[in-house]
């Protein structure tokens, strides 16, 4: 069984890389064609739109729980930010309206200078500290949103944001959308498989591999560290900016702690520290729940009368959320016992993950090894 | 090395221009459909479809619930109307949001997809202000019997009506109650839901035009215990405690007021008219004499309230829900623009319906400049029916 997945996928393996590139985009490139040509329900298109804001997201937080290693569940916070920061900059809330460009950069360097701030003291913590730091920080950005009422609006949100204008393109069709979303990614992507060869990124790999052997091999952990939490910061408020002109609407509901939740999934599934697994962790999760739920629903209903598994299709019609939730979470586990190292796993973390060398195996039986005589030595 | 390089560059450049040439091709394509209507056929029959954006599960549920029975109701009622000798028949729509509004506008793009004529929805503010872009988009008229935040109407949505009174009226409405009753100190509190804080500033707004010294406290949705609100309230002593949440909050906090000593007025908006409230509150002594006020107008007021009542019983074997005859008033008034525009056409109905004089359950409802509803001789406080809690249930008190 094994083998038979080592040999098909050994296969893959040997198409060159640019060739997944070049599919990739071109299927990304046609995709909102299809609702133009009326092939495709808008719907559709939406639902990928808001796919691709989640890829941001996803490629965002790679960064640092992936490539770096540290748990962070405040993300959706940088979101929230980027987006609030949207909003006012762009409605008839406060009777604002700058410059697309202008508010892009804002809500990018404002989402970078929070998470500056809040790299500042939660840095200094590992694990599961760190996690639960990150975790209050998410929710007390939501309470102040939900609570600055002179400013956000409170829980009533910020509605009438203008659609950006791109030197005169006017951006408001969510197939243009699509495209604003896409060369966005494009362009996160290229820079941080950049960033990821370089220096800065076999330091954040050492980081997360062992914190004190890189710190005496000349890596400063927390400057280093703090580089990834402001980029990744810069790339959710980033998202957080483009989806707010999207949605046209915003308020605190949009930013739960289940949203951070959802994009930690999304890196795990993928495989910790590839961006390419980023990307389609971002994509099965948020794709595969609404075509199960439109396959049940919809095209097998169609298919083979509307009897087929009444109680299945109102289970998905009414509860749908809690089922996501469910199929979520099969999918972690399931993912942990047959592949741990996620869908598209680096290399690196393969390694980490596997202990297939033998050598590192034989090291590992021999540390064992050692440490029972010790203790037999200790019992005489 | 560089071949490869120029060869993945070869083969992106080629790709986006493939992607580039069909973007245009079907660009022109895209804008050839459409106008396979063919309305005006005398004696022909043409099944319109209407959308019902409402929420049947989450928070909301029961309220969504009454909507959609309602407009089941209407749809049969309504069906079979003729203009220029065609004969409409009404096919609804109906999908939930499950009151999330990230979830609203996937559900508007699925109406929207399905080609509705017009929509009856959504159930709440937040959910209405995260769908209009895509209606107002797509040109599709939407009436809410339900979304009584006032800044919807004052976005210039010039797509969006509603046949349900505005949250600033009833505050105004219970700000005036209170000060009839003799308020000089009054406690104005809110759940931190969307709701409740806009319901709240009105009322605090309406007290303070009035003089009322006004304490402003705050819970969290979900909240079970209020001790460090109670302790204030005390403080302050206040002869009215207004919230403007839900009733399970409204009864955890009532009792926990009556504990301490509190001996002040209760009142509430229409969150908390619900009977549950006495089991909430531990018991119907510790409501007993709470005002409350309602969003929409007096049952005993309503000219047709009394037959509509008797057919949602007979529908559905319940008693009409919150806001379900301002649903069936809302497919009454799309069905009387069909009727004035002679047509389905979206930019016709939006006009045709602030021409709309439609004699429905509420009494004979009309349209303004902005799409809120009003009555003739009406549109000030007096308008908000008051309850008073006695024996157990919410009666009706003028």
């Amino acid at each position: 069984m094994a083998g038979t997945f080592r040999r098909v996928a050994d296969v893959f393996g040997r198409i060159p890389r640019w060739v997944y590139i070049v599919a990739a985009l071109v299927l990304a490139i046609v995709f909102p064609m299809l609702e133009q040509a009326g092939l495709m329900q808008t719907l559709w298109l939406r639902l990928g739109t808001r796919t691709l804001v989640y890829v941001l997201l996803a490629v965002g937080l790679n960064l640092v729980l992936g490539e770096t290693g540290l748990l962070h569940l405040g993300y959706v916070a940088f979101f929230a930010v980027g987006a609030y920061s949207t909003a006012i900059l762009s409605s008839p809330r406060l009777g604002i309206h700058w410059n697309f460009w202008v508010i892009i950069v804002i809500a990018t360097v404002l989402a970078m200078l929070f998470g500056f701030v809040i790299g500042m003291p939660t840095l200094r913590l590992r694990g599961d500290y760190l996690a639960i730091v990150t975790l209050a920080f998410g929710e007390i950005t939501r309470m102040t949103f939900n609570n600055w009422e002179s400013v956000t609006n409170g829980p009533g949100g910020i509605p009438g944001i203008f659609p950006p204008n791109l030197f005169g393109w006017v951006v408001d069709k969510p197939a243009e959308f699509f495209y604003l979303l896409l060369a966005s990614v494009v362009l996160v992507v290229w820079l941080l498989n950049n960033l990821k060869k370089s220096r800065v990124g076999r330091a954040w790999n050492a980081l997360r591999e062992d914190e004190i052997a890189s710190h005496h091999s000349g890596v400063r952990p927390t400057q280093v560290k703090m580089l990834a939490v402001v980029l990744s910061s810069g790339i959710a408020g980033l998202a957080g900016a483009i989806f707010a002109y999207y949605q046209q609407f915003i308020n605190p509901t949009y930013f739960l702690f289940m949203q951070s939740t959802i994009v930690v999934c999304m890196v795990v599934l993928g495989g910790m520290g590839s961006i390419p697994g980023a990307i389609v962790g971002a994509v099965v999760l948020d794709a595969t729940p609404e075509i199960i739920r439109q396959a049940f629903t919809q095209w097998l209903p169609d298919a083979l009368g509307s009897d087929f598994l009444p109680g299945v299709q109102t289970a998905l019609q009414t509860d749908f959320d809690r089922y996501r939730m469910l199929i979520f979470g099969l999918v972690i586990v399931l993912m942990v016992i047959f592949r741990p190292e996620g869908l598209l796993p680096d290399q690196l973390w393969r390694r980490e993950v596997h202990d297939e060398d033998p050598r590192d195996q034989e090291h590992t039986r021999q540390h064992l090894f050692d440490f029972e005589e010790g203790e037999k030595d200790l019992e005489v | 090395m560089w071949h490869e390089r120029t060869r993945k560059l070869l083969a992106v450049g080629l790709a986006l221009a493939l992607a580039a040439s069909m973007f245009g091709l079907v660009g022109c394509n895209g804008t050839e459909d459409g106008g396979e209507e063919d309305g005006g056929e005398a004696g022909a029959t043409e099944t319109i479809k209407i959308g019902v954006h409402t929420s049947l599960t989450g928070g909301l549920a029961d309220y969504g619930f009454a909507a959609a029975e309602a407009l089941k109701i209407a749809a049969e009622d309504f069906s079979g109307f003729e203009v220029d000798g065609t004969t409409y028949e009404i096919e609804l729509v109906i999908k939930d949001d499950k009151g999330e509004p990230a979830e609203a506008p996937i559900v508007a793009q699925q109406l929207v997809d399905e080609g509705v004529i017009g929509v009856i929805g959504c159930l709440t503010s937040g959910n209405t202000n995260a769908s209009l872009p895509i209606y107002q988009s797509a040109g599709i008229p939407v009436i809410s019997g339900s979304a009584t935040a006032p800044d919807l109407t004052e976005a210039g949505f010039e797509n969006f009506f509603r046949t349900c009174l505005r949250d600033d009226l009833q505050g105004a409405a219970i700000g005036e109650w209170a000060v009839e009753l003799g308020s000089k100190k009054a406690v104005v509190m809110d759940d931190r839901g969307d709701y409740a804080v806009a319901l709240g500033n009105e009322v605090q707004a309406a007290l303070e035009a009035a003089g009322v010294d006004v304490l402003r406290q705050e819970g969290q949705e979900g909240d079970v215990d209020f001790s460090a609100q109670v302790n204030n309230i005390k403080n302050f002593g206040p002869d009215a405690v207004i919230f403007t949440g839900y009733h399970r909050e409204a009864g955890l906090l009532f009792k926990q007021l009556k504990e301490a000593g509190v001996d002040a007025q209760f009142m509430g908006g229409d969150g908390i008219k619900s009977d549950e409230i006495a089991a909430e509150a531990g018991g119907a002594e510790n409501v007993e004499g709470a005002l409350c006020t309602f969003g929409g107008f007096a049952q005993e007021n309503m000219p047709g309230y009394a037959e509509f009542a008797a057919k949602f019983r007979e529908a559905t074997g319940k008693e009409a829900g919150p806001y379900s005859e301002n649903n069936y008033d809302a497919l009454g008034a799309l069905v009387d623009a069909i009727k004035i525009a002679g047509g389905t056409d979206g930019a016709a109905l939006i006009d045709a319906l602030h021409e709309v004089e439609y004699d429905g359950v509420q009494g004979t409802l009309t349209f303004d400049d902005k799409g809120d509803v009003s009555v003739p001789g009406g549109g000030g406080t007096d308008l908000i029916p008051r309850f008073e809690f006695t024996e157990g249930t919410w009666q009706f008190i003028g």
